[in-house]
């Protein structure tokens, strides 16, 4: 070997959250094999703990934008933006599996330990400036989310939804591989940072083809892994097969996390290219609002409703993506900051659906909840008002944020578009409110619905209801966070 | 300017409802009097501040109040109040404050009253806002704040079926509507570029050049006609009526629905004034107008009636707004004033009625002015004021509009004519159905069995109505002197310097308008006449149209939409199976792909391949087919598809050689060879196809489905190949392998780049991955300690049963004879091989650095070795005679590697240096000496025992499975699973 060129190689602060991460989960994991206990308490509140230390670190060391082990991973404020974002949505979902997983016989130690390595792959795929580095991340991620998928061993919905998961997910990961293997081949290098370089500066023409081969594949993986059509078959079944508290960890984290992916790539390497992407993401956007608002209504499980409106939403999200400028991306990190509260909300309301000690998942079992649970009842109308997009909750800003910059890039079509599919997405979201508020109760859910799930309410449903009166604390860090993947 | 009133009261006109709203909801449910006093004395407030106001707009001044509130976005919270929006903010606080006393006696103690002033303080702070907006996105804001806060009011008794069909309704069309606005404000600020209502106002040349003008009309209006309740959005509004009456007299006599026609008015200056704005907003307004009056006639609920009477109303509006002229606008804010009063005036009788008897149907109801006599003379003031009698305000505004029908400006005749003919005719039936209400209630034979005695009001509750009433009189009378100015005001803000001339005299003398009323006058009292019959029969709905039910069509419409539409979607897109689900994924990989081409083209290439070696081509030939033969046998035979895939493989191996890279061509040999041993181990294991119930569907269908397959697969492979022949057609850019290739040999000491780069450059890298190998293999063991194969699985395979069978047969067999000599030389020659192939390995590993071969390839040789053993002799006799210890190979690669690394540090250097030299050896001449040698044979022994602690995991699913299948078979009750047979290995 030899020795190594005393440059930034060697420079590892910019890591220390990962680093710390890392070391914590191997720690946590050994601690659990040998405490010999299932009870998962302690490991969680470790975890938790653990989460809550890696998010400090990530405001420490997230000062300053900086680049780590020869460029392969980055720290901005973008990246700061989004991993706070994920360590919120997996610490909430840690949270929210305390109790479920008691009741459920699902009380293992592995759970937090694994929600905590996912996290890790996530905070990887945010900082990765390198293709190499960005599949690290994504398989570690992915691979978590496989085995969190098959949690519950024993039922054969669940461990049909991990294969299912790791089936296309690997199919997936073979094609952004590739995609990633030509671009390499083509443009010389794997660092995004020399990507832009290369492609700024307009390579031959012959070697374009492999480039915009190598984006369309990238692009492919990557919309499977934020499940936007026609990558998205996969989400309706593993919502519904996978325990609830997993799936609530589905459609918060990885998703932020893959969209945080989806806008590194897309605006960093990829700049130059924004004409050949843009159509993509119009394509996309379109076809996951369209998806996302009709298929929701046929529905009846409430899992599977949310896997649609979670694919609903990414086609919101990206409408921003689409207009492919800052205030776009702007858009996108508060809509998804926003997507983020609503889904903790709305799934810590689906964990109350118990009736005599079993969960329930159907639509029409929240009949009468006003009566039975006003106030959960009335935190479920504000998150499904929201994501519908009715104002003054947050859920409407979020729409704003995003259609406005993509009707100022002339996309006025995709914003109408967008528009008209929340009207028909309202269709099924006020449904939920109706069968909540009008109908008779069949059968009470259980009570009480635990302080973990009503602190989780309490805390989201705020956030959606003061944003119009104090949207600061998430505006101002988007702005920053959107600016300095621009280099500003 | 005079500022008789700070800018900043404007936030406190909103802000107050709001935050009595809030209060209002923490009231105890039975806090009746508190929660009206509280609401009372707000709307009471809003009036006092907004009058206030007045002398400032009058003036021409607007009152602007500004609050950052989306700084990034450019937006800023502004209320903004000219003398349009004055007179809009007044009638909604004015009609509220009336309201609010009313309904302090109408609800019953029973219901929660705090709540419903909650929602109803709400609904005035959302309405305010909206009217006083001064941006767009502002404005879709309130606007479905308001849509909100009606659904919940509409919804207020929620006990009943028809409250909550009727406010989800409401909701679900207006809500929408306003989601159509938004996306219309949004296009329209893009086209203007700014949000600020003043800049949008004053563009209005502009924005009707613009392209997206139509796109951004649409929108707009189709929020203001849902709202609106114009046809053909009309169906929501004889719903909600469902709604406790002071919500109905409130929302759609001065707020809600007109809504939408102050929307209209508003953009006025901005959109109006083209043939699209005419043709939609006219006929929808005409239309509205004709069907909402003629259907009034025939109902027998009196808010029924005063529903459709509403919606006739603002269909006048919006034909007014529609017809493109100055003096029609006037007319319609001047109609929209006076409708407000007297609809809210009606409202409010029909609900004393109401309450009072307990009944609204007209067929029940009869007599009544001889129990309420004052009740009744204010009610049939307000009906005539409706009916357009003269001395009343619905007069004026209907005069005005008579003489605006007349001079439509429009080229087309018909058109022409027909206007006037139709604003005759509904003013007729609006005369007819004004009498029905007051005939049918107030007169005629006393009541019977009424479910409550009859009998006035307490007076409180009528004083709404009073004041009401005595407006539509005193603005009848003496309009200039009263309403006027205001009027004035309110057009002078929206029209400025276009302001038209008009007149707002009684008399006009004999012209045609006025021919025109009492045409309509005379006509609607003979229809009544001549409806009576008709109408005694009590038939329900009216005649003709009763088939066209609009509320049934939007029912359908949805179930259609939210049903059978996105069931169809579903059912054609979605399936929760997973091989269409991987196959969708592959054919959009493949057609996005195919887009890229076709959008880009494929650029020139610019090497060229030599013309093709037949030979190749052959061993090519063989290789396509057989990976065509393994897509057309996957899903049907999985032992042939592997082995043909194994075959392709194979050929894969010859190209590498072919063209001189027999390092990547060994390896590709030995990981193809042990990836389809351990595979073909695996498909031991799998359960057998399962038939599914089902009839069995005809060949043709399989044969399609099988065709679809082969046809994916093989464009999918071609593609690949495309790909792959379009990538070695173009010169590569400088990556790393020149730079690897220039440096392994003086740095390395290897000419073997690959080995070099693996053991060398990045043997930190090879640490770490046969780190992971152990690791896998390990799991893999773990995993199948416990594994227990599928029941049909574990049967002995049909060929063995056969030998067994002929064994027992043929007495000269003793039992297990033929078994046991079945491939008899082929095992012989393997067992023979075992040593040859060891030696080839060790020949591998030592000349890795510079040759092809290394750790990796000689470890895998040797693997096959034992695995061949394993395949060929059976688990058991094998392990009679062999001893692996994997765990050991394992733990002992993994210590030779660490330390080789290590060592480095004993010499001062970095972890991992390497070194190299050349050694004498006596017999073997010069051999090349590295520390990357160490390095290579911890390769080697960890690859040996991670592929042969698989194989073993693997291996002894057999002999697990037999022993169970035999205890079961011998009908001994099956022994617990055991570990099997203690071996080198396992545990």
């Amino acid at each position: 070997m030899n020795p190594m060129p005393a440059s930034e190689a060697m420079v590892f602060s910019p890591a220390v959250p990962e680093i710390f991460l890392a070391c914590a989960a191997m720690a946590l994991l050994m601690i659990g094999v040998f405490r010999r206990s299932d009870e998962s308490r302690t490991l969680s509140t470790l975890s938790v703990a653990t989460l809550a230390i890696a998010f400090v670190l990530v405001v420490i060391f997230g000062r300053e934008p900086a680049r780590a082990f020869e460029g392969l991973f980055i720290v901005d404020q973008f990246a700061v933006f989004m991993k706070a974002l994920v360590l919120i949505g997996s610490a909430s979902a840690i949270v929210l599996a305390v109790r479920f997983n008691a009741n459920e016989g699902l009380d293992r130690f592995e759970y937090p330990v694994i929600v905590v390595l996912a996290t890790l792959g996530m905070m990887m795929m945010i900082s990765a400036n390198d293709f190499i580095a960005l599949y690290l991340g994504l398989e570690l991620q992915s691979l978590s989310l496989y085995v969190l998928a098959a949690f519950r061993r024993d039922s054969v919905r669940s461990t049909e939804a991990g294969l299912k998961y790791f089936v296309l997910g690997a199919l997936s990961s073979g094609l952004l591989l590739y995609g990633a293997s030509l671009i390499y081949g083509f443009a010389g290098s794997t660092g995004f940072d020399a990507l832009a370089r290369v492609l700024a500066a307009g390579a031959p023409e012959s070697t374009w083809i492999g480039v915009v081969f190598g984006l369309v594949f990238v692009s492919a993986g990557l919309a499977f892994k934020v499940s936007a059509v026609p990558f998205h078959m996969w989400t309706p079944d593993v919502y519904e097969g996978a325990p609830t508290p997993v799936t609530a960890f589905f459609a918060v984290a990885p998703k932020v996390a893959a969209v945080a992916l989806f806008l590194r790539v897309l605006t960093g390497p990829f700049g130059p290219l924004v004409a050949d992407w843009q159509q993509v993401i119009v394509v996309i956007s379109v076809g996951s609002m369209l998806i996302g608002a009709f298929a929701a209504i046929v529905q009846t499980n409430i899992k599977r409703l949310m896997a649609y409106s979670s694919i609903g939403h990414v086609g919101y999200a990206f409408v921003g993506l689409a207009a492919g400028t800052e205030a776009g991306v702007r858009g996108v990190l508060i809509y998804m900051a926003i997507y983020l509260f609503m889904n903790l909300g709305t799934f810590a309301c689906i964990l109350c659906m118990r009736q005599n000690g079993r969960m329930v998942e159907d639509i029409e079992d929240l009949a009468g909840l006003s009566k039975t649970h006003p106030m959960v009842a009335a935190a479920m109308g504000t998150f499904m008002f929201s994501m519908a997009g009715i104002p003054p909750l947050a859920g409407f800003f979020g729409k704003v944020y995003v259609f406005l910059p993509a009707i100022e890039a002339g996309l006025v079509t995709l914003a109408v578009i967008g528009v008209l599919t929340s009207v028909v997405s309202c269709f099924y979201y006020l449904r939920i409110v109706k069968i909540m508020y009008f109908d008779e109760v069949v059968e009470p859910f259980d009570r009480p619905i635990g302080r973990e799930v009503g602190a989780i309410l309490w805390a989201t449903g705020l956030v959606i209801l003061l944003f119009i009166v104090y949207p600061a604390p998430i505006l101002a860090p988007a702005t920053t966070a959107a600016a300095s993947l621009f280099g500003g | 300017m005079p500022q008789t009133m700070p800018d900043a009261l404007l936030p406190l006109v909103v802000g107050l409802p709001f935050a009595a709203a809030i209060v209002a909801g923490f009231l105890s449910t039975h806090a009746r009097g508190a929660a009206a006093l509280l609401a009372g004395a707000v709307a009471v407030v809003d009036v006092v501040l907004i009058w206030v106001a007045y002398p400032t707009v009058a003036g021409g001044g607007v009152l602007l109040f500004e609050l950052e509130w989306m700084p990034a976005l450019g937006l800023n919270f502004v209320l903004r109040m000219d003398g349009f929006a004055w007179l809009f903010a007044g009638l909604v606080a004015a009609i509220g404050a009336l309201i609010v006393l009313y309904a302090r006696y109408y609800m019953s103690p029973e219901d929660p009253v705090p709540r419903f002033f909650s929602f109803l303080l709400a609904f005035m702070g959302s309405m305010t806002g909206m009217v006083l907006s001064g941006n767009l996105i502002q404005l879709a804001f309130f606007w479905e704040l308001t849509s909100l806060f009606s659904f919940l009011l509409i919804g207020y008794w929620y006990h009943t079926a028809q409250a909550r069909d009727g406010a989800r309704m409401a909701l679900t069309v207006t809500a929408a509507g306003g989601l159509c606005l938004f996306a219309g404000v949004l296009v329209l600020g893009h086209i203007v570029g700014s949000y600020e209502l003043d800049r949008v106002l004053a563009s209005g040349e502009h924005i009707r050049a613009h392209p997206l003008y139509l796109t951004a009309l649409i929108l707009i209006l189709l929020g203001a006609l849902t709202k609106s309740a114009q046809f053909p959005f009309h169906f929501w509004l004889p719903h909600a009526m469902a709604a406790p009456t002071p919500v109905s007299a409130y929302l759609h006599s001065a707020t809600l629905v007109k809504a939408g026609v102050f929307l209209m008015a508003r953009f006025w200056p901005a959109l109006a004034g083209t043939e699209a704005w005419f043709w939609i907003v006219g006929t929808a307004g005409v239309t509205t107008l004709l069907i909402g009056a003629y259907v009034a006639i025939f109902q027998h609920d009196l808010k029924g009636l005063l529903a459709y009477s509403t919606i006739s109303h603002l269909g006048l509006i919006t034909l007014l707004l529609g017809l493109n002229s100055e003096v029609g606008l006037v007319a319609a804010v001047f109609h929209a004033m006076n409708h407000a009063t007297f609809k809210a005036s009606l409202f409010m009788a029909a609900g004393i009625i109401d309450h009072e008897t307990g009944t609204r149907d007209i067929r029940r109801l009869s007599g009544l002015h001889r129990f309420m006599p004052f009740t009744a003379r204010l009610a049939m003031v307000a009906a005539a004021a409706m009916a357009g009698v003269p001395l009343l305000n619905g007069f004026l505004s209907k005069e005005m509009f008579f003489a605006e029908a007349l001079r439509a400006p429009t080229s087309h005749l018909l058109i022409h004519d027909l206007i006037p003919v139709g604003a005759v005719l509904a003013s007729a039936f609006s005369v007819t159905y004004s009498l029905r209400f007051i005939h049918g209630a107030f007169f005629g034979p006393d009541p019977v069995d009424l479910p409550r005695v009859p009998r006035e009001p307490p007076s409180w509750m009528r004083f709404p109505v009073e004041i009401l009433v005595l407006a539509c009189i005193i603005v009848g009378i003496l309009p200039a002197a009263t309403v006027g100015p205001f009027l004035d005001t309110a057009i002078r803000s929206i029209l400025g310097e276009a302001t038209p001339q008009y007149s707002l005299e009684v008399w006009h003398g004999l012209s045609q308008p006025l021919l025109m009323s009492v045409v309509a006058l005379i006509g609607g009292v003979a229809l009544y006449l001549a409806l009576q019959r008709h109408l005694l029969k009590g038939v329900e709905g009216a005649p003709l149209i009763r088939r066209l039910d609009a509320r049934r069509i939007f029912d359908r419409t949805m179930v259609f939409l939210s049903w059978r539409l996105a069931r169809t979607l579903e059912g054609v897109l979605g399936t929760r199976r997973l091989q269409p689900q991987l196959r969708l994924m592959l054919c959009v990989a493949a057609l996005a792909g195919l887009c890229a081409v076709y959008v880009r083209g494929l650029g020139p290439g610019n090497l060229f391949p030599a013309p093709p070696d037949p030979a190749l081509a052959l061993v090519w030939a063989v290789g396509i087919a057989c990976a065509i033969g393994a897509a057309w046998k996957a899903k049907f035979h999985r032992l042939a598809a592997l082995i043909l895939l194994g075959v392709a493989g194979l050929v894969t191996c010859v190209t590498f050689v072919w063209f001189s890279a027999p390092d990547l061509a060994l390896t590709q040999l030995l990981v193809e060879v042990v990836t389809t041993v351990l595979l073909l181990l695996g498909l031991r294991w799998l359960p057998k196809r399962f038939e599914v119930g089902r009839p069995p569907e005809p060949r043709v269908y399989t044969l399609a489905r099988h065709l679809t397959d082969l046809a994916i697969a093989v464009i999918a492979g071609v593609g690949m190949a495309a790909l792959a022949f379009a990538v070695m057609t173009r010169t590569p850019p400088e990556l790393l392998a020149q730079h690897f290739l220039a440096r392994a040999y003086t740095e390395g000491g290897g000419t073997n780049v690959v080995n070099v780069i693996l053991v060398d450059f990045r043997g930190f890298d090879t640490l770490g991955e046969i780190t992971v190998l152990g690791v896998v293999a390990l799991t893999v063991f773990a995993l199948l300690r416990r594994f227990r194969p599928a029941a049909d699985s574990i049967e002995l395979p049909e060929q063995q049963r056969d030998q067994l069978a002929y064994d027992a047969a043929h007495p000269r067999q003793t039992d297990g004879e033929t078994v046991s000599d079945w491939l008899l030389v082929p095992s012989l020659i393997t067992r023979v091989l075992f040593p040859v192939i060891w030696v080839i390995a060790l020949f591998l590993l030592l000349r890795g650095h510079d040759l092809p071969g290394g750790g990796f390839v000689a470890g895998l040789t040797a693997a096959v070795a034992l695995i061949l053993q394993y395949l060929i002799g059976g688990t058991r006799w094998i392990e009679d005679r062999l001893t692996v210890q994997p765990l050991r190979w394992m733990g002992i690669g993994l210590l030779i590697a660490t330390t080789t690394g290590l060592a480095a540090w004993l010499f001062g250097r970095p972890f991992l240096t390497s070194y190299f030299d050349y050694l004498e050896l006596p017999l073997f001449g010069t051999v090349p000496l590295a520390s990357a040698l160490f390095f290579d044979i911890g390769v080697f022994a960890l690859v040996i025992g991670a592929a042969t602690l698989m194989l073993i995991a693997l291996a002894h699913q057999s002999v697990r499975g037999h022993r169970v299948a035999q205890a079961s078979e011998e009908g001994q009750p099956t022994p617990p699973p055991r570990q099997a047979p203690a071996l080198a290995g396992e545990d």
